[in-house]
């Protein structure tokens, strides 16, 4: 198939060596790139019931077929590996430019295996691959390890980074790239500090061969005219997720002081069209037309973004109304290299525990100078930071507080209240990587839609699923979220266009159901079952008192349907497993 | 009976740019009634999401009462 460089740099950090090899493109057809690839990699190569903060583990830079090519939204980077925070596998997927200079400088993945002995960075200049002393930058955030590092070289060359909470092997730690972009979830910032790798530093030069380039190059645009630049996605372009704070609001998802309640009578003090007051530029990821980024100024506050996630973490739900202190806050764990909403979710724990008296963090809700110094401290390791780096499960275990630790297996909750959502309590149980809401956003289907309703378990099972399903073809593509009319033709015909292999949406939703399979078997691979399908107790036990989903809790039974439904649909054991007959597909 | 009916996102187009009308609809009606009174039929919307009464997340035909703001919101995808 076209649109592969059909070549994988493998380094072995330990050894110092840095050798090419051809991708599989035997896995290639049934796992196409990016999130699958690299799963289907990891399930290949690493051992079950290695530490992932081992140089057993390996890290994986995955790009897809139309990473480099112009169609548009593919400028992502799957960054993959077996996670601290949760012991399952992980994939994020990270925006900016640099899968774009991998792929061109002739590279369809980059695995990275062992550990150097020193702090380092890895530099890559096309086929020159070369190991660098990186003790100049250790320790250091991300926004200065990036200048300094682009000082160095030059604008052309991407920079995945880390700071100091990867450094400091925290499971909430993520890597950067473009100051503001992140692979965030599930702690793959400290797999790279587990192996001393500061950074990758990467320029590529070359390009990306396609089959009948014209034409192809013509239709895409079309595709692109039609399909992409629609006021239905555009939406991104003025206000980005900002727009998601008054959907929340009113939609009954926004969580308040640790998802103790829902909505805030006084949320216009910071949403979107407050924020967007303080808008100082725009910028897209590669082969982008949406161009979500939002620079905001506020005090000597500056970030790209608050995306909705981060307003809600740092926002209501940490108890504050301040913008310049979300923006702040935003700015900060950004540098530090923390990822916000499991940050938030640990902070929003710990000023609940103070506030009840369980135990006395010394933080309660809407103290936002000590949230941010806490953050810092956070990373670094020191203090308190460093008990509260472990996560809310560890804190959980060891000084109480279980029944409002919102995460699952591990990793903490999204910002959307799944009370008000039945739907997105099954997708963050049964999502490959702990609490997640990009595996499968039920809001969308179930909460934004005029004649569905949330609270309930009918029909829930095959709803995820039918997400999950998309979202895994569209993060193996590599294609961005916010290409919201993207349908499976589209993947479909983008695919036979790049590939020069003929593909149909039926192809594309066979691939999808395997991913979430193999991530499945790699999950059953290290013990993990439908009992580690769970919600926080606080879900089943406390019912909201306001907003739209008032009352609303939901019944162990009816959570316990729905896990089954799912696995129903997907024809898995009633226990979560998978059966032999499916791992035998993988 | 007076209510006024707010539209966000995409939908704006509808008022032509407008963001809220007030407008007069009959006693009792639905939310889905009020909207197409405006001109605004969300079975013949792909990108239609939901809407709300006072703040409120509500189904399509649920009833208004007078002085009710209805908000009705484009699609929202993404994360």
């Amino acid at each position: 198939m076209l649109g592969y460089q059909n070549n994988v740099l493998r380094v072995d950090l330990s050894k110092k060596t840095a050798e090419t090899e051809p991708l599989r493109m035997d896995w290639a057809e049934k796992y196409i790139g990016s999130k699958g690839l690299s799963i289907k990699y990891l399930y290949e190569e690493l051992k079950p019931g290695i530490d992932p903060l081992s140089a057993d583990n390996k890290l994986i830079f995955m790009t897809g077929p139309m990473t480099g090519t112009t169609v548009p939204c593919s400028g992502k980077l799957a960054v993959a590996g077996k996670s601290p925070a949760t012991g399952t596998i992980c994939d994020c997927s990270i925006g900016g430019h640099s899968a774009l200079r991998i792929k061109y400088a002739g590279y369809d993945a980059i695995i990275i295996e062992g550990a150097l002995d020193k702090p380092g960075y890895l530099l890559i200049e096309d086929d020159k691959v070369s190991f660098e002393d990186g003790s100049f930058l250790w320790g250091k955030g991300c926004h200065e390890t990036e200048a300094l590092l682009i000082e160095k070289y030059d604008h052309d060359y991407s920079v995945l980074t880390i700071g100091p909470a990867g450094e400091n092997l925290s499971g909430m730690a993520c890597i950067t790239s473009d100051y503001y972009r992140q692979a965030g979830r599930g702690g793959m910032g400290a797999v790279m500090g587990s192996k001393n790798l500061k950074a990758v530093v990467v320029k590529g030069t070359g390009s990306v061969e396609i089959p009948n380039i014209v034409e192809a190059v013509k239709r895409i645009a079309e595709i692109e005219k039609e399909d992409t630049l629609l006021e239905d996605n555009t939406f991104v372009f003025d206000l980005g997720t900002t727009a998601f704070l008054e959907a929340c609001q009113d939609g009954g998802i926004l969580p308040f002081k640790n998802f103790s309640d829902t909505t805030d009578e006084n949320w216009t003090d910071y949403n979107g069209e407050v924020l967007m007051e303080k808008l100082q530029g725009k910028r897209g990821c590669g082969s982008c037309g949406l161009g979500c980024g939002n620079f905001l100024k506020i005090g000597d506050a500056i970030c790209e973004g608050p995306e909705y996630e981060t307003i809600a973490a740092f926002g209501p739900n940490a108890g504050n109304r301040d913008p310049e202190a979300i923006v702040k806050a935003n700015q900060v764990a950004d540098d530090m290299g923390l990822d916000t909403i499991s940050a938030g979710d640990v902070l929003n724990w710990a000023m609940e525990m103070t506030e009840k008296g369980i135990h006395d963090f010394g933080i309660r809700f809407g103290e936002m100078d000590k949230y941010i110094e806490y953050l810092k401290m956070m990373a670094k390791g020191e203090g308190i930071g460093k008990e509260l780096a472990m996560g809310v499960k560890k804190l959980a275990e060891k000084y109480g507080g279980n029944d409002f630790a919102m995460h699952v297996k591990g990793l903490e909750y999204p910002q959307y209240e799944p009370r008000g959502s039945w739907g997105m309590s099954l997708a963050y149980a049964v999502s490959d990587r702990g609490a997640c809401h990009m595996r499968a956003y039920a809001p969308n289907e179930e909460v934004f839609a005029a004649s569905i309703p949330p609270y309930t378990p009918e029909g829930k099972g095959e709803m995820v699923f039918n997400l999950a399903q998309f979202n895994a073809v569209k993060f193996s593509l590599c294609i961005c979220d916010f290409w919201a009319t993207l349908s499976m033709d589209t993947m479909a015909e983008l695919m036979t266009l790049v590939t020069g292999k003929e593909w149909t949406a039926d192809d594309m939703a066979e691939v999808g159901t395997r991913v979430i399979n193999i991530a499945r078997a790699f999950n059953q691979r290290e013990g993990f079952t439908a009992k580690d399908d769970t919600a926080p107790k606080r879900i089943f036990n406390d019912a909201l008192k306001s907003g739209p989903a008032a009352g609303q809790k939901i019944p162990e039974e009816a959570f316990e349907d729905m896990k089954q439904q799912y696995y129903s649909v997907l024809g898995w054991n009633a226990d979560g497993t998978l059966p032999d007959s499916l791992i035998a597909t993988l | 009976m007076k209510i006024k009916i707010t539209l966000r996102g995409t939908l704006t187009k509808y008022f032509e740019g407008d963001k809220e009308r007030i407008v007069e609809v009959p006693d009792g009606c639905t939310a889905e009634e009020a909207l197409k009174l405006v001109g605004i039929d969300w079975t013949k919307i792909d990108n239609f999401g939901f809407v709300a009464i006072n703040g409120l997340r509500v189904m399509i035909y649920d009833k208004l009462k007078d002085g009710d703001e209805l908000k009705a919101y484009s699609k929202i995808s993404g994360g």
